[in-house]
């Protein structure tokens, strides 16, 4: 049964009082109708409307304490004129009908300062904060009247309801590391580029990385794309930190480190990489020991091993990890590699374990006589540590030594296959092919508009629809492949479309490497047999994906290695995430949310963006800007970084489209 | 995809706006456009100047077929697009704004310094507002001082536009918002630094909020005569009006919109020569000096008028002209002319702040010239520049600008210069003379003797790998230098080959003017006569010569900035003595006033043959500026030979380096009240371990034969074993000053 007494969420009306329980309505939207636990919410309240739960809900005091939050939170005002003295009638004419000292001339002022917010503020807190109020207003009239008429309190006026709020925003709700993006934008739209590297690093260590290399699928939760095109909200985030780094500042902490404890409570941290990092970061922000164990003698995982220089530089990448360890509570051994039994005794030595140590074994892409240990047969991982090791650390030997004047064929389709065919290019293979079972669009998707075409340009040749029926040799090395063509067959009865080989169109082709780039997979030899570790159905670690705590109390696990071969930006939101939970963890024995995390869970099950939402107040076909990139006759041969940023005027025009879509929810419990 | 912002901008668009159509190009806001057809959309936070701030959202306008209120001043027109600037709906939202703008302003405009040219005040009034229509719980916020400006949060309507001067114009970064809702406030977090700068950011105040301290309560606005000029002191000539009551200069305003005035310009203003009446005795000996003098010894200290009047008397009486800082800069721009085959620097401030990379070479540009610091700090603001700041001292008051700092040893420059050209003319085709010049620079020693890495120049080079917009700037330490033609030849290569936006900083005063109107002697023979010089008989706008001339706020005339410019002054406070046309004309010259000789500046020499009345003085409606005009560059003859790089002379031990604080420029500004302070010997610890010298010691040295007695000091921000020596205080000895920046410190202690 629908717990749903009123709604006036997004473009849904329900309004279930007094009806019987046949006739009641239910909403189509997530709503937190249940806080946590076993805690039931009375109320949500937000940008978009409002819902209640509780028959018996103040709706006045409900008003006027998310008018309330509208001066609370800081991010959200006291940046244009109607929204920072507006916002504070509203909460002053709301709290004085609350009180039972309000008048109905109040009720008219209410409105007209409404309308002005709505209109004319300058962010969309301003501009959405009187919604709900105003539907309170209308729909919740004769407690308001009660208030005014009676000069009396509201009927819970100060009583024991607790207000839970939440600011987001729709890119900052689809970032998995949840950045506080509008704050980014605003810094640099500001030019006090500091303020932007602390917003990104409130959340978010890797401020260098993920200004390059990440996927940002915040943009497809940009509104901006409702009127024109996303926020190029990734390469923005690169002002703040090159910032710092140009002007060799101190490094910029979002908060200033708490000072080490010294209770002795120390956390493991298995593996250097993005989620290693992240949680080692805020744990030492919190005062909180931790110790990283990594295998190889370079930090930062596959990000420094495993994507190009070309890419992410080094330097760069070196700087968000020197932000980390360079923190008093945190401290590393590198060549460690933990297997089981090590893994047993560091478990036992510390107060939490994080793993941390990704998904580095690459899959096979199971064709005919497949044999992983024939001369030409070369992982992924492999090939791109050997390539990355050398130019970046100038460990082992160049790649080119192999791949030079080769023909090179990769079986891929995602960020891992897109380096491997552009690096193979880079050390001089003669011919690059990269098969894909799908098509153009969908390799567009997975990976990016820029890295498809860029690849193109520097002259890697891609077959879609393919895939390896059979590798030949010669027993000693692969000396060709037999490839099979398909075609993307509608099903007639409207389901999805199925992949049909297509008869006779097989060819054979010559090929002197063969890098499987399809997928990788966690080495679970760490993992002792005797925990009997839950893992997913795709053999990763498991967890319930809100705290990251495996089946095994005091171990957790974040990245790649719980969630399978993903993101960055994921690694980084759940690696905080745990660390968050492990603060408390480690003195409790509890795994706990705050309310913050609760809500966040809350508005992205809710989802924050509406692809629907028509925009007003802003000048449509204001174009994007694109960065300058190096062109492939001054790139291919090299490893120099093709993407040079934003010039400080794209930047500054592009900061100027952002629209700060903040919002403010709130729960009354 | 996107297109490449940089592709759409400049294409020709045309937007209807009220019913009038207009050209324009992509890029401009639809404010940009709709003023420069003259279209007024009232604004309460707009600030020319700096990016649209767009806190107060009156400008909104409405386009058709966009739903929802535009906000003009930051959204940038698109082709096609129809306007609309006034309606009742648009009205209702812009007084709506007044009204919350108006919650809980004081209302005591009778004790308000801004009352009579307040914005809040005269919107208020333009949309009708009679009462306060909304108020809420007040607040308690006390008034801070921060030194020159005093700051009252109750008046202060967040705008921004201070925090915005701050951020991008001066970039002191002193001004943040504190943000807070209806408790937002304005806070200074270098308040311990009292910079001047920040009269910048009082000066675009909309409200009585952020003040000058010393003007404050002081008269009433509208009571203040003002009096159009240009700023005397660091050379920049910028814009700035006098604002006088009663024969008393109470403040300086600016065209603050569009233009900029530091700290010296705003503040530095009460340095007249004050009670000074006719002494015929006295003019007389003036004139029988200069009758039986061979030589007139002047400071930069003047306007372009009296240095054609020397240049007259040197033609009619055959005088050595001796003005040492400008005859440097006039030999350095000589030889850069020599390969640039035009007179002037090509480069302009506007280059700067548009560049994506700027070199500064040779001076410390804060102290040396702040309007130019200025445009570097926007160019890093606007453009994300790299800004290479070439220099024996770091200067960490410009850190925030700086992406790299290159330390080089006091006295190399020339080396400096070399490896610089080397590494910038790389990969550029020049002259094959000029190529085997470059070819035959020996490196390894240029950069052990200057102390600069090859890395550091690969660093530097490879930070310019966008490949436009690059400025040089290069100022005063290298024009005294011995090798200053060989180095003006070598940077002149960058502005000749490869594109460099170039501007040599004048030094202090006018001189620029003096360099381009005098012909200039080295040294000074027989009897002198100075000009605020010290000389035989000396004329003396600080009242301690032999005769009284009147300072450059008495004066009228015109003054060469170092945009290259001819801008007018005029007479702020009375002069009731004699001035130099006087003697002039005793000695046989004929012109009533001194500004008759405006019209006669040389034309060879790029200036215009205009009358001084006739010359424009304002800034039009979209901040084209129109004061007086801007010299030609005239062509010279070319001749590109360069000598071989000579060994380099360097410093062993403590070294001194001559510099005035930012707000100093002058033995003129040493006198005004605002900017009093004492001049220390400033040196770090290493220093003073090297010279023995303890903190609070009493020194004395001599620099070109001029005495220097001074308290040491440790600056314990400083490093290195280079002290700065301040000169403003010297009075008209300083301007004797003619070597070289640095020198060696050879000092007695008092006492001995």
């Amino acid at each position: 049964m629908s717990g749903i007494i009123f709604s006036t969420w997004r473009d849904e009306f329900i309004d279930n009082r007094g009806k019987s329980s046949d006739e009641l309505s239910e909403s189509g939207f997530k709503l937190p109708e249940t806080y946590h636990g076993d805690k039931n919410s009375k109320a949500f309240i937000g940008w978009d409307g409002v819902a209640i739960f509780d028959e018996d809900i103040d709706a006045v005091e409900l008003a006027s304490q998310y008018a309330a939050q509208y001066q609370e939170y800081s991010e959200a005002c006291g940046r244009c004129a109607p929204g920072r003295w507006g916002g504070r009638i509203l909460y002053d004419l709301l709290d004085k009908i609350a009180r039972g000292e309000g008048s109905h001339d109040d009720i008219t002022h209410l409105k007209e300062i409404a309308q002005t917010m709505m209109t004319t503020s300058k962010c969309e807190i301003g501009k959405t904060v009187p919604v709900p109020i105003l539907d309170l207003m209308e729909h919740y009239k004769d407690q308001f009247d009660t208030c005014i008429n009676g000069q009396i309190p509201s009927k819970h006026y100060a009583g024991d309801t607790t207000y839970i709020a939440k600011v987001t925003a729709p890119c900052t709700d689809m970032c998995p590391a949840h950045v506080d993006i509008p704050a980014y934008i605003e810094g640099v739209r500001d030019m006090v580029f500091t303020e932007s590297l602390a917003a990104t690093r409130q959340t978010m260590p890797l401020a260098h990385t993920c200004g390059r290399v990440c996927p940002h699928p915040c943009e497809d939760a940009c509104r901006r794309m409702n009127l024109d095109e996303p926020i190029s909200i990734m390469e923005l985030k690169r002002l703040g930190a090159d910032y710092e780094t140009d002007h060799d500042l101190p490094w910029l902490h979002p908060v200033e480190p708490k000072p080490l404890r010294t209770d002795g409570k120390k956390v493991a941290i298995i593996g250097a990489g993005p989620a290693g990092l992240t949680a080692a970061y805020y744990l030492a922000l919190e005062g909180i020991q931790s110790h990283i164990f990594e295998e190889l003698p370079v930090n930062g995982g596959e990000v420094a091993v495993g994507v190009p220089e070309y890419r992410m530089p080094i330097g760069k990448y070196q700087k968000d990890i020197d932000l980390v360890l360079e923190l008093e509570a945190v401290s590393i051994t590198n060549n460690h590699r933990v297997d089981a039994d090590r893994l047993k005794e560091i478990e036992a030595e510390y107060d939490a374990t994080l793993l941390g140590f990704g998904a580095r074994l690459s899959k096979k892409v199971r064709a005919a006589n497949e044999n992983v240990n024939m001369g030409g047969y070369w992982g992924a991982i492999e090939m791109l540590d050997k390539v990355n090791l050398w130019h970046k650390y100038d460990i082992g030997s160049p790649a080119s030594n192999e791949l030079e004047g080769k023909t090179v064929v990769c079986v891929g389709g995602g960020f891992t296959s897109m380096d491997v065919v552009r690096c193979s290019i880079r050390e001089g293979a003669k011919k690059v092919v990269m098969l894909y079972r799908r098509d153009e669009k969908t390799i567009i998707r997975n990976t990016t508009y820029e890295e498809y075409h860029e690849a193109v340009e520097e002259g890697v040749e891609f077959i879609f629809h393919s895939a390896i029926e059979e590798i030949y040799d010669d027993g000693k090395n692969i000396t060709g492949l037999k490839i099979n063509m398909f075609e993307l067959v509608p099903d007639p009865d409207g389901g999805r479309a199925q992949l049909v080989k297509k008869e006779g169109a097989d060819f054979e082709m010559e090929c002197d490497y063969l890098i499987p780039a399809v997928s990788q997979a966690l080495d679970t030899q760490i993992l002792p047999e005797e925990w009997n570790l839950e893992m997913t159905s795709w053999n990763s670690i498991l967890t319930n994906g809100k705290d990251f705590m495996t089946s095994r109390p005091g171990l957790f696990a974040a990245g790649d290695c719980e969630y399978g071969p993903m993101t960055i930006v994921n690694a980084v939101g759940q690696a905080r995430r745990a660390a968050s939970v492990i603060s408390r963890y480690i003195y409790d024995g509890k795994c706990t949310l705050t309310d913050d995390e609760i809500m966040e869970d809350h508005l992205n099950k809710l989802r924050v963006y509406d692809k629907k939402e028509k925009i007003t107040g802003w000048m449509p076909g204001l174009p994007r800007a694109e960065s300058e990139k190096l062109g492939v006759e001054e790139r291919k041969t090299n490893n120099k970084e093709v993407n040079l940023g934003f010039t400080g005027e794209e930047a500054l025009a592009e900061a100027e489209r952002c629209m700060r879509c903040y919002y403010i929810s709130m729960v009354a419990v | 995809m996107g297109v490449h912002n940089s592709i759409n901008k400049g294409k020709a668009i045309t937007v209807t706006i009220d019913g009038k159509v207009c050209q324009s190009t992509f890029g401009k806001t639809i404010l940009d456009i709709a003023r420069e057809n003259d279209i007024y959309i009232p604004t309460m936070c707009y600030l020319t100047k700096v990016q649209p701030i767009a806190s107060c959202r009156m400008c909104i306008v409405d386009v058709e077929g966009v739903d929802g209120m535009i906000l003009s001043c930051q959204e940038k027109a698109t082709d096609g697009a129809v306007v609309n600037t006034q309606n009742d709906e648009l009205n209702k939202e812009r007084q709506n704004i007044m009204k919350l703008y108006n919650v809980n302003h004081p209302l005591e405009c009778g004790v308000c310094d801004k009352s009579g040219e307040c914005d809040l005040q005269n919107k208020t009034m333009e949309f009708g507002l009679e009462e306060q229509a909304f108020t809420a719980r007040d607040q308690h916020r006390p008034v801070e001082n921060w030194g020159h400006v005093s700051y009252d949060p109750a008046l202060c309507i967040m705008c921004e536009k201070c925090v915005r001067v701050s951020t991008e114009i001066t970039g002191d970064e002193a001004l943040q918002l504190k943000f807070g809702g209806y408790s937002s406030t304005i806070i200074n977090v270098k308040q311990e630094k009292n910079y001047a700068s920040l009269g910048e950011a009082a000066a675009v105040c909309p409200v009585g909020a952020l003040v000058d301290t010393n003007f404050k309560y002081t008269t009433n606005a509208w009571e203040l005569e003002k009096i159009p000029s240009a700023c005397p002191h660091c050379g920049g000539g910028c814009q700035m009006t006098y604002e006088v009551k009663n024969e008393r200069i109470y403040r300086m305003t600016n065209a603050f919109e569009f233009s900029n005035l530091c700290g010296a310009g705003r503040y530095g203003f009460d340095y007249a020569n004050e009670n000074v009446s006719k002494d015929a005795k006295a003019f007389s000996s003036a004139v029988e000096a200069f009758e039986n003098a061979q030589s007139i010894l002047f400071s930069s200290q003047i306007s372009n008028e009296e240095a054609l009047i020397l240049q007259k008397l040197k033609k009619e009486k055959g005088y050595k002209l001796v003005s040492s800082e400008a005859r440097s800069y006039q030999k350095f721009m000589q030889a850069y002319s020599s390969i640039t085959g035009k007179s002037l620097y090509g480069g302009t401030l506007k280059g700067i702040s548009e560049s994506r990379a700027i070199i500064v070479l040779g001076t410390k540009i804060n102290d040396d010239s702040p309007t130019v610091k200025y445009h570097i700090n926007m160019a890093s603001k606007w453009h994300r520049a790299r800004v290479a700041y070439m220099h024996p001292l770091e200067d960490l008051e410009i850190k925030n600008i700086v992406t790299q700092f290159i330390k080089y040893e006091a006295g190399s420059e020339e080396g400096v210069a070399a490896l610089l050209v080397e590494t910038l003319l790389k990969d550029i085709e020049v002259p094959n003379a000029i190529r085997a010049f470059l070819d035959d620079l020996d490196i390894g020693n240029l950069s052990a003797e200057s102390n600069i890495g090859e890395e550091e120049l690969v660093f530097l080079a490879k930070s310019l790998i966008k490949k436009s917009g690059f400025s040089l700037v290069v100022g005063s330490d290298l024009y005294a230098h011995p090798k200053a033609v060989q180095i003006a030849k070598l940077l002149a290569l960058l502005e000749e080959y490869a594109g460099f936006n170039v501007v040599c900083v004048p030094p202090a005063g006018n001189a620029m003017g003096i360099s381009l109107i005098c012909d200039l002697d080295d040294e000074a023979e027989g009897k002198t006569v100075g000009y605020n010089a010290p000389a035989d008989f000396t004329l003396s706008a600080l009242g301690d010569g032999d005769l009284d001339m009147p300072a450059m706020n008495q004066q009228e005339g015109t003054l060469t900035t170092n945009d290259k410019r001819v801008v007018p002054m005029n007479v702020a406070l009375p002069y009731g003595g004699y001035v130099l046309n006087d003697i002039a004309n005793a000695l046989g010259l004929d012109a009533e006033y001194t500004i008759e000789y405006t019209k006669e500046l040389p034309a060879e020499k790029g200036f215009e043959a205009q009358a001084f009345d006739s010359l424009p003085d304002y800034f039009d409606s979209v901040g084209n500026e129109h004061r007086g005009y801007l010299l030609k560059s005239i062509k010279t003859s070319v001749s590109r030979t360069l000598e071989e790089v000579s060994d380099i002379d360097g410093f062993d031990g403590a070294v001194i380096y001559n510099c005035d604080p930012t707000e100093q420029f002058s033995a003129f500004t040493a006198k005004c009240e605002a900017l009093k302070m004492e001049a220390f010997l400033l040196g770090s610890k290493q220093f003073a371990t090297a010279t023995k010298l303890q903190d609070g010691e009493s020194i004395s040295f001599s620099i070109d034969g001029v005495r220097f007695d001074r308290v040491f000091k440790i600056d314990t921000s400083m490093k290195g074993t280079i002290a700065l020596n301040p000169t403003f205080d010297m009075g008209l000895s300083a301007a004797l000053l003619s070597s070289y920046r640095f020198s060696r410190l050879d000092f007695e202690r008092a006492g001995k």
